[in-house]
Formats: C-alpha cells, structure tokens, sequence
C-alpha cells in the first residue's frame, strides 16, 4: 500500500512534468493547427540556456524567465519569417518538413555549442533536499513541481477562457476572417500564441532539467513523449492536455513499477485503445 | 498536393515502363560522378595506409566517438604519423547509431576510399551489423568500444579484433568481489537490450558462485529510460544489501542522480559497471556519484608512467580528462601502428595482418596490453573503483585490482536470472 | 491559326519523342550499371531503389488516399524481421521467403489497419506510429526470435530455383539485378492500382471524403485496401534490405525511420510514383555525402528542407514541373513571334 501510494506521488510528479511539456505544444498544435516538430528542441534550447544561467549567475530562478523570454523572442522571429507563410492544413506537410528540418538544425547548434556531454543542473537551494514519505526520502524539487503544473494549467486555463487576449485566440481559431473583420490583427494573435508556446517549452526545459538533465538525443525523446499526451488529450483543449498528462504519465509511472519490461509499449498501447474508444482523444472536439 | 496529371485509363503504354526504368537509373546515376574511377583494391604495400573510423560524432554516443578519435590522433601524431615506413592517413565516417547509416559508410571506406583496414564502432547493435560484411569481405576491423560478448563467441571472425572489451569482462570479476565485500542479496537494475542482458549473466554468475543471491532484476526501458522515479521506489521497496547497475550516457546521469535524490545513496550500496560513472558522466552527476563501485580495465588516476603521460597530454589537447573510450582509441591506434611495424607497412594481405595481432603487447595507459587470441579480445587487469574527492575533484579511485580477466570465448561463465 | 496549331503539335511531339529517347537511355544505364561504376556506388544504387519501393508505398497511403502514416516503418521492419527468421530458420528460398513476407506483412496490415482507420488526421499519424513503436518493443523485448536490440544477423542473400536449377543472388550485381526487378515490378503494380478506378475512388476519398460515402462508396473499405497495399510492399522493401545489409535491426522499425520515408515524399512531391523516387535518392544519398565533407551536416540538411519548404513546396516534382511548364511556355511563345 505504501509503495502504491509513492508511485501514487511520482506518477503525480512525472504527469505535472509531462503537462509542462506539453502544454506549449497543445497550444500550438490546437489552437494554431501547427504541426511543430521543433518543440522538443525549443525544450533543450530553454534547458541549456538555463544551464548556462545557473552555471554563470547560480540564479535557477533568473533562468526560469530568462530561457522562456529568449526562446519565446526566437519563437517571433521564426513565425514572422516562416511560419506565417505556411499556415492552412493544406500546408501540413510542409510544416512538417520546415519543423523537422528546423530540429536538425537545433540539434545540431545545440551540440556544436554545448557540446555532447550530458549536463545536470542543480535544483536551487530552496527546493533540495528531501521529505520522508513512508519509508521513503522524496525529493522536495519533485514534489513542487506538482505545484508548478497545478499554477501552470491555472494561469493558462485563466488566460484563455477569462480573458480579452484568450477570447481573441479562441475566436481566431473558429473564424479567423471574423476576427479581422473587427479590426484585429490575426497575424500579430498567431505570433503571439507561437511564442508563447514556444517559451513554455523552454520552461519545461528549465523545470525539467534537474530532472532528466540535458543531452543530445533528450530533443526527439520530448517530442513523442508530448505528441503522444497531446494526441491522447485531444487537440484543441487545454483540458485534454492536462488529463493526456495524467493518464500518460500514471501509466508510465505504474507501468514502470509493474511491468517494466512493457512500459515503452504500454504507452503507446493506452494511446491507441483511447484512440479507438475516443477517436479524437479524451476531450478533442469531435471532426477535429 | 493534387494531382494534376492526366492519366490515360487504358493500361500501361512502352513509354511509361520506359520511364519507370529511366528514373530507376536516373535516381542513381549522380553517385559515380562523384569518384573516380578505378579498379577495385583490397589494400596496397605502397603510398599511405589509409584507415577508416566508423565512430557516431552525432546523436547520444557522439561524446564517445570524440573521445576515441581525438586520442587516436593523438598517437598518431606521437609516432610522426608513420608506420611501418608509411604514411597514415585516417578517413572518418559518422555512423550515427544507425546501423543501416553504418552499412552504408563500411561500404564508402572499404570500397570507394579502399581503405586498409576500418577501426572505431561504439554500439554492439552497429557492430553486430556489419559482422557479416567484414567477415565476407575479408577485411579487417578494429573495434575500439562495442562489447558485445557474441563478437568474442559464438558470432566470432578472424577479421574483427576487440581492443576495448566484452561486456562479460568487467561485469564478471564485481560479481565475485560484491559477495565476498559488500553483502549478500543483490538488485540488479539495467536498460532493457543486449547489453544489460550481459551485464546481468556475467555478475550474476559470479554472484551466486561467491554465495550471493539475486533478489531481483529491473528491466528498464531502453533506449530511452524517461523517469527514473518509478526504479527508485522499487528499489528502496525491495530492499536490498547492494543494488548492481549498468547504465551509461545520459541514463547514467539520470540513474546516479535519481537514487541520490531519492537517499538511496547512504543507504544501500551502489555498485556498477565502470561505464556508469566513467569520467565523461561523472562531472554532471556530481556528489550523487560519491562512493559508487564499480569495476572497469582503466581509472583515470590508475598509477603507471604510460597513463600518466597519456593523461597530461590528452588534457592539453582537449581541454578535459581523457575517459575510458580515449584510453581505447589510443591503445587502438596503438595496435594499428605495431602491427603495420610487424608486417613492415605491407597491408596487402590481411591475413598476415591478423597473424601479427597476438604478439603485440605494450605498456597501455590501463597497464599491460595484449590480445587473448582465443576471444580476439584484450586480456586485461579489472580494477575495482569508487568514487571520491581528490583534491577538491571528483574521481575513480583504485580500491582493489581484481586480477587479469579474459573473456571465456563462450557463455560458460555466464547465468541466467 | 492553323499553322501555329500543327506546329505547337509537332513540338509537343517532339518533345514526347526527345523524353522516349532519354528514358530509353537511362533504361540502359539502369541495365549496364553495375558494369559502369564500382561497387560502392552499385550499392547505394541498390540502396535507393529499396528505399524508392518503400517510399512509394507510402505515397499510395499519404499521397493518394490523403492518410499521414507516422508508423510505416512497422511493415519495413516487419518484413525485414520475417525474411530474417525464415532465412535463418528455414530456407533463403524466396519461393518460400517472399510469401511468407507478403502474407505476414498484409495481415499485420489488416489487423492495424481495422484500428487505425477508424481515426483520420494527426490521430491517424499517431496511432499507426503507436503501432511502429509497439512493433519496435515487442523486437527489444523478445530477443529468442527477434535478437533483441542486436538484431538478427546472418540473413543469407535470397535464392530461387530447386536443385541443381536454383541459382542464388549472392554476387552484388546480381543481387542489383533482383532488386531492380523488384522495383520494376512494383512500380508497375503501383502504376496499375493508382491509374485503375480503385486508384481514382483514393483520390477522391483524398479531397473529399464526405462526398465519396455520399455517393455510395464504401469508404473504409477502399483506405483498408490501400493501408494492406501499401504495407505488403513497404514489406518487400524491408525484405529486400534486411537481405542486402544481411541483417534485420529494430532500427528498422523506429519511428526514426518512419520520418525518414515521409520526409522522402515530401522532399519528392508526394501524390506521384516519381517523386518517391527522387525523394529516396536525395535522402539516401545526400547526408552520405554531407556527412563526408562538414561536420556540420545536419544543418546543411535542417537548411535545404526549409529551403525546399520555402521555394519548392510541391517537392521535386513540383520544381520539375514548374521548369516544363516554363519551358512549354517558352516554346509557345517562340511559335508566336517566328
């Protein structure tokens, strides 16, 4: 019982994790219809920053808005030089290949700038150490990052449903010609949703990086990963991204305590029965 | 994306089967454009002895690939770049992790650049690949990382020789030293691939033999392990006198870290296959790799002159400690250059090349070097390490030198849990 | 007026009659290839037509019936995975081989098929990529059949024939001669099922679905046909490279070689048989060679896909095109003014 109750709080833990990942991408992904492929390399863009933050002015918290700022500016300039051009399902394809090929280069640079080693960061001195939970000793940083997701999915949940910029973004998706036609500027919406998409995965990436440190190779691992709780969510709803979280991350912790050797499968299991069951994920709008 | 084209609805003209073969050439005709052209050549006694590395310098192994190459060079460079009265000249590919990539480029060195012989491959799964390639195309292939115990054994060839290890090797003498030194129930914990798999069987035998047992044995997802969280609480559950892992790369970060994180470390002993805490892995994880024990046929602060010198050196030339990856690229190069000496630069025939390879023997950074002819594979000291604090730095003490092992040449020393 | 007319038709008959030539020589490259450059280039030669046979395959899902595939790798793989266990179990007889591929291939085509097809868009990408990444634990995890993560090496090259009339394809150049067949073959069955009415319902069912089951088409039916298609000769291609490498890896079945099939056809121009083509040789063959002159490669790479995004977002073929229709009107206006 005790065990099932600690892998109870690390499934809560990797699932907050998996939300902070994945909420840029579901953004992006729902309320653009942008394929983005890049989204695992704007995580390890925004974890490396940060590293190099910590390492330079030993400041995890000047990180956590300076990474998401940056990347986020990166985010501007990519959308208002590229992106735009490619918007339409129509042109899915070609998102498709411009993201890919934007992750090769990421990949890359990143390698070529702070070289292949695997680096960690320390988690600020706030939040080390650890508290006893039954037998075991559960590190405080994991614990908040529970806080983190809760605070995350409130403040966009906030900004999307209560408030003028959310109410422009939403109605751009539905109508974007409507929304222009009252004297808004749909590009200069689409920007800003990509940005900050983008600037939440660097966020993740900073978050993440005391936990599954930074190498080459973590960019493509993040990408599926948050496909998968995206897809599995449903696109277009920022609760679907929060429940894909929970059900994808309880899986692969559970399935990592019960059945080991299966868990790489396990995911990718869950994700095709609720696929079948629902076929546009947990809360995707249905023809999505 | 629509398809414009008209298409007449009435069956398949000449001129359509014509074109199906035209792209089929057109699709290839650019390649030869770019050689020249020549007749084939297996290797040559004239000119400079051009060798191929097949090393990942992208993707997660491309640490090891630097770090094999860049000491390579360097004792190239140490003996004037010459051997056997001949120039060396090196050609490198990047493999990625891919073995079809791999395929691809043994095929480029071996029969467009027609290289005398190919070292490098990091990854068993790249290796076993193109087992059968060199073996059928008779050319010789130095493998200076990949240890695949099969290479030694039952998938063994006169054309590849192993200067780095088989996995058996520094698995199988911890076992033995774990019961007789740390405790009795041990919990192993790999990534789920080939690899693991050998670490398990080689200490498990060992283990058992020493009067120890196996209570338990974690598969973990490979190739990416995710969230270390879930291994830890298992871990901390089963209770063990010492868990046993073998992780390496950014798992082995990962791993280390989480089990510090959880306070597992003061609790129950880690031990592990030295790759988990060699020194390209050990700056990032830190304090959280303190007291770690691991067995490997090198340390960074093993106490010979060769090593030492290799140390300073390669520390000058890239800016880091070397690891045990540039240990075998250097005694790699090493080998290359005492066996072109042997056959006196004439690599024409490679089964001369082969003949040679049992009588080198050197004074190697990880101390005395020679093949056992039986595996194809170093015979060599395995030391037992932990990590400390060493004037203000962390690294992997020599504990206990745990003799000279040799890999079996079959699975007879290995067990199954 | 009439003058212009006949002479425009000539020039288009012309030019018809220049195209029949070229082909007709390129045949003959194709035929004299393996006597015309050495045998690394015969390899990649080999190479590229494997992977033109898979990447048209999955032109048949993305580009005709308008179904993103993310997981086709699972037949590539799967194919490669059964030559390999019956070659090394039983016979390298492809009298024996290639059913048992194109059977095995075609059920788990069915099988995936009936989930996956059920959903549509990216849910479609992401289910048949689910279903590539089981296939690729099930190959880690069962290491008795499928060699684990080692793969399963050994595969011997295919042979045909009984007795003292089978003959084997060991030598490379016959072996380039096999697979051209096979990549002539397929191009033709490809060629007959997308010129045929079946071929013309996918379309349809690409640019408007709601109206095919409108009319009565059983449309599920017809993508099920295409998904089991395609996947049978994504198999042979898979069957054909574990042959040729002489070993069968879970690479095979990584959805890192998912992307790269479909980064073929779009680089190609997707919803043509020549544009897979073209797509297989420039993946195939260009980070080869970028690999070999910069480290930096996989941003030269990253660089010419967002090029191709920005000036050729048809593919190649789209370029090619656009440079006939060019020409077509350089033609015409030439006609004018003389």
């Amino acid at each position: 019982m005790e065990t099932f109750i600690i892998q109870l709080l690390n499934g809560l833990v990797f699932s907050m994790l998996l939300f902070t990942m994945a909420a840029g991408l579901s953004l992006i992904f729902g309320q653009m219809d942008v394929i983005n492929l890049a989204h695992g390399s704007f995580y390890l863009l925004g974890g490396y920053i940060g590293l190099t933050m910590v390492r330079r002015l030993n400041n995890f918290w000047l990180a956590l808005v300076v990474a998401p700022l940056l990347v986020g500016a990166l985010g501007l300039v990519l959308e208002y030089f590229f992106l735009r051009r490619l918007y339409g399902r129509h042109r899915h394809l070609d998102q498709v290949l411009f993201t890919f090929g934007l992750a090769l280069i990421a990949a890359d640079l990143i390698r070529w700038y702070w070289g292949a080693y695997v680096e960690s960061v320390p988690p600020p001195d706030l939040l080390s150490g650890q508290v006893p939970v039954f037998a075991v000793q559960f590190p405080i940083y994991r614990l908040s990052l529970i806080g983190v997701g809760v605070a995350l999915a409130l403040f966009l949940w906030l900004l999307i449903e209560r408030t003028r910029i959310g109410a422009i973004i939403r109605a751009g998706v539905a109508d974007a010609e409507m929304v222009s036609a009252l004297g808004i500027d749909v590009h200069k919406v689409f920007a800003g949703v990509f940005a900050l998409g983008v600037a939440l995965a660097a966020l993740a990436g900073v978050l993440g990086s005391p936990v599954l440190n930074l190498y080459p190779g973590l960019d493509f691992e993040i990408l599926i990963l948050t496909l998968v709780v995206v897809v599995v969510g449903g696109l277009g709803t920022l609760k679907g991204a929060f429940f894909g979280s929970l059900l994808i991350g309880m899986a692969d912790t559970f399935g990592k305590a019960f059945l080991p050797e299966f868990t790489l499968f396990l995911i990718f299991a869950v994700m095709a029965v609720v696929l079948l069951l629902r076929p546009s994920g947990l809360f995707g709008l249905e023809g999505a | 994306m629509s398809d414009k084209k008209t298409v007449q609805p009435t069956g398949l003209s000449r001129r359509e089967f014509l074109r199906a073969a035209g792209i089929a050439a057109g699709a290839v005709a650019a390649a030869p454009l770019l050689s020249a052209c020549g007749p084939f050549v297996g290797g040559r006694a004239t000119g400079p002895v051009k060798i191929g590395i097949l090393l990942p310098y992208s993707d997660i192994y491309a640490v090891l690939g630097e770090s094999i190459t860049a000491a390579m060079e360097m004792y190239f460079e140490e003996v004037g770049n010459e051997a056997g009265g001949r120039k060396i000249e090196l050609i490198k590919e990047d493999t990625e992790i891919k073995p079809d990539v791999a395929q691809q480029k043994a095929r480029k060195l071996v029969e467009q650049d027609e290289v005398d012989l190919v070292a490098g491959i990091v990854s068993s799964g790249v290796l076993l690949a193109l087992r059968d390639y060199f073996d059928a195309n008779k050319k010789l292939l130095i493998c200076a990382n990949a240890g695949a115990n099969p290479i030694s054994r039952d998938r063994k060839t006169p054309y590849i020789w192993r200067t780095s290890f088989s996995n058996w090797q520094p698995n199988w003498p911890t076992g033995k030293w774990a019961a007789e030194n740390v405790g009795k129930r041990a919990f192993i914990s790999v990534p789920d691939y080939a690899a693991g798999e050998n670490t398990i069987t080689a200490f498990a035998h060992s283990f058992v033999n020493a009067g120890g047992e196996v209570i338990g044995v974690q598969r973990t997802p490979f190739p990416n392990m995710g969230d270390p969280a879930p291994f830890m609480a298992e871990i901390a559950d089963a209770n063990p006198d010492l868990v046993y892992a073998f992780y390496s790369g950014g798992a082995a970060v990962t791993f280390v870290k989480a089990y510090a994180d959880f306070g597992l470390a003061g609790k129950i002993p880690l031990l592990s296959s030295g790759f988990m805490v060699e020194e390209d892995v050990l700056p990032a994880q830190g304090e959280a790799a303190l007291g770690v024990r691991s067995g490997l046929h090198w340390a960074l602060l093993l106490d010979n002159e060769t090593n030492k010198r290799f140390r300073k050196a390669y520390k000058e030339r890239t800016g880091r400690e070397p690891n045990v990856f540039a240990v075998q690229g250097y005694d790699t190069a090493r080998v290359i250059v005492e066996m072109l000496n042997k056959v006196e630069g004439d690599t024409s025939n490679v089964d001369k090349m082969i003949e040679v390879l049992p009588d080198i023997q050197f004074d190697s950074p990880r101390g005395p070097f020679k093949f056992d002819a039986k595996s194809q594979n170093p015979s060599q000291h395995i030391y037992l390490r932990e990590v400390r604090e060493v004037d203000g730095e962390l690294h992997n003490v020599i504990i206990e030198d745990m003799g000279e092992i040799t890999d079996p040449g079959d699975n007879s020393k290995d067990l199954q849990v | 007026m009439a003058a212009i007319a006949s002479r425009l038709a000539r020039v288009r008959l012309q030019f018809a009659q220049r195209r029949t030539w070229a082909l007709l020589l390129l045949a003959v490259v194709a035929v004299l290839y393996p006597y015309l450059v050495r045998p690394y280039h015969l390899s990649l030669a080999i190479e590229v037509l494997i992977f033109a046979i898979f990447a048209m395959s999955l032109d048949i899902l993305l580009g005709y019936t308008g179904l993103v595939s993310f997981g086709h790798a699972a037949f590539f793989g799967l194919g490669a995975y059964l030559v390999a266990y019956t070659t090394i179990g039983l016979t390298n007889n492809l009298a024996v081989t290639l059913p048992v591929v194109v059977v095995g291939t075609a059920l788990a085509a069915l099988v995936a098929g009936f989930f996956a097809i059920r959903t549509s868009g990216i849910y479609f990408l992401m289910v048949t990529l689910a279903f590539a990444q089981m296939l690729f634990s099930i190959a880690i995890r069962w290491s008795s059949v499928t060699g684990g993560s080692d793969g399963l090496s050994g595969v011997s090259r295919p042979a045909i024939g009984v007795g003292p009339l089978s003959y084997t394809f060991d030598s490379r150049t016959s072996f380039y001669y096999l697979v051209l067949a096979f990549f002539l073959l397929s191009w033709w069955v490809l060629r007959r099922i997308v010129d045929s009415p079946f071929g013309w319902t996918l379309r349809g069912i690409r640019e408007n679905e709601q109206r095919m089951l409108a009319l009565g088409y059983n449309t599920f039916r017809y993508k099920m046909a295409a998904f089991v298609i395609a996947g049978v000769f994504a198999g042979i291609a898979g069957m054909l490279l574990a042959q040729f490498f002489r070993h069968a890896a879970p690479e095979n079945l990584y959805w890192t070689t998912s992307g790269q099939v479909m980064i073929m056809l779009i680089v190609g121009g997707t919803g043509t048989l020549t544009g897979p083509i073209l797509g297989a040789a420039v993946i195939r063959l260009l980070p080869n060679y970028l690999s070999t002159y910069t480290d930096r490669w996989q941003t030269v790479l990253g660089l010419t896909f967002i090029l191709f995004v920005l000036f050729a977002p048809q593919g190649i073929m789209g370029l090619i095109q656009r440079f006939r229709q060019r020409g077509e009107r350089r033609e015409h206006s030439e006609n004018r003014t003389s």
